[in-house]
């Protein structure tokens, strides 16, 4: 079971995993500011924020075709959100313009995530004044994320090995049988792991 | 005046909201720096009665003096000085273990008694050293065996320095080296303890004294070899004489 897909390569070491949090955390942000303000006229912009994002990924040492499968999975939301201004006047220079602006940002935002441990991110979050209890609601979903896909595999695993059946509306029950299973034991596991955060001194 | 004990149970009787009983009138004493084990067939009770020894059950603390740390009975006030005296460790850890990185789960403990800095990151160091973890802070508890995610728990006991550990199953689905590991770390914790546990081979090497749960009852209690020894009492409550205790010599 791979466990890692959310951010496997947040731990390599190049130089832009060696900067620290805050500053990648602020030239992403100021990028996506910026994106967000630009104006059909401010082209160059789009320019220099592709090149230092070329720039940024090369240095990484991240796979390009990973960064840019995760960037082509969430491009189809971008495209029918932007395909609602081709119904605007010169739609067709704001719908590639918006298409332009979300991706740049999207791709900032996937090499921030992908360059920074999150326990870093929740470390810097906390830093801002992030209120306490959101960032424990982040750092509990990080840690559980893992284990509730290991517990979904066990299931499904063991479905597979006692199905004999080829039937497709047998096989939708047992997934949707499968899926209330999980969820009873994730909320058993919530109970379980709240007994043991108030046992380790937690205050709620 | 006689020493206070460090955990005193008296009496002690709890039923789950539907009814089902747990714990009926169980009364025990665990002087300090004593190793105490209790054993007992699944369902006895025993995960029932170790969350009573830091106040998780009941979910209000009473005050009733039913259960005892160092003298004090658990009440609201001093509900998180007896969380930070008795350090719970839970059966799973992956319940216990919470945060995205080792080092973070070790600090947690402290973190939540107020510490924080270089004490804290000072803390965490020697917990992780102690249990054999030197320099895995930065590690993603979800990629550990399970031998070390229970040393990963203890070590986020001992960064509390809780003077009592009261220890779920601690040896449970770990490999021989993963059980010998385990063994030989809580041998070498000088804290007063308390070990629930089915591996009656640790109970053996850990506890002098043993205490038998059934049906949520105290039905035996006194020295290990003893007890373990009385094969009557250990068939009829779903146990085994011991292998170490088969084969020791009468010598020896």
């Amino acid at each position: 079971m791979r466990h890692d897909f959310l951010d496997r390569y947040s731990r390599l070491a190049s130089p832009v995993h060696a900067l620290p949090a805050w500053l990648k955390a602020l030239a992403t942000l100021t990028l996506v500011m910026a994106m967000a303000v630009a104006r059909p006229s401010w082209w160059p912009a789009l320019v220099v924020a592709t090149a230092l994002l070329v720039a940024g990924a090369w240095l990484s040492r991240i796979p390009a075709g990973f960064l840019l499968r995760r960037l082509l999975l969430l491009e189809p939301v971008v495209v029918v959100v932007a395909t609602l201004a081709l119904w605007q006047p010169d739609g067709g220079m704001r719908f590639a313009l918006l298409v332009a602006r979300s991706t740049l940002s999207l791709a900032a935002l996937i090499l921030f995530t992908n360059t920074t441990p999150f326990g870093e991110v929740l470390e810097l979050l906390r830093r801002c004044r992030v209120p306490s209890l959101l960032v424990t609601v982040l750092a509990l979903m990080y840690r559980y994320v893992f284990v509730l896909v290991d517990e979904a595999a066990r299931l499904q695993r063991a479905r597979a090995s006692r199905a004999f059946s080829r039937s497709a509306a047998r096989s939708w029950r047992s997934v949707a049988s499968g899926a209330g299973q999980l969820f009873v034991r994730s909320s058993e596991r919530a109970e379980r792991v709240f007994t043991a955060m108030c046992a380790r001194g937690w205050r709620p | 005046m006689a020493a206070v004990n460090a955990i005193e149970v008296r009496d002690l009787a709890f039923a789950y909201a539907d009814g089902t009983p747990a714990l009926r009138g169980v009364s025990f004493a665990v002087a300090e720096g004593e190793c105490v084990g209790i054993i007992g067939p699944n369902g006895a009770g025993k995960s029932t009665l170790l969350l009573h020894l830091n106040g998780v059950l009941p979910e209000t603390p009473d005050g009733s003096g039913a259960v005892r740390v160092f003298g004090a009975p658990i009440t609201k006030a001093n509900l998180y000085e007896i969380r930070r005296t008795v350090g719970l460790l839970f059966q799973d850890p992956d319940d216990q273990l919470l945060c995205p990185t080792v080092g973070e789960d070790v600090a947690f403990g402290p973190r939540q008694l107020g510490l924080g800095g270089p004490e804290l990151g000072a803390r965490v160091t020697a917990a992780l050293a102690r249990v054999g973890l030197a320099g895995f802070e930065a590690r993603s508890p979800h990629h550990l065996s399970r031998g070390e995610k229970r040393r990963v728990c203890l070590a986020g006991l001992l960064a509390c320095e809780s003077r009592v550990l009261v220890l779920d199953e601690p040896t449970s689905e770990l490999d021989p080296r993963g059980r010998r590991g385990i063994e030989a770390l809580l041998a070498s914790i000088p804290a007063t303890m308390l070990v629930a546990t089915h591996d009656l081979e640790i109970v053996v090497e850990l506890c002098s004294r043993v205490v038998v749960l059934d049906h949520g009852q105290i039905v035996a209690a006194g020295e290990t070899v003893a007890l373990l020894s009385d094969e009557a009492l250990m068939l009829a409550h779903g146990l085994e004489r011991p292998h170490v205790l088969r084969h020791r010599h009468p010598h020896e």
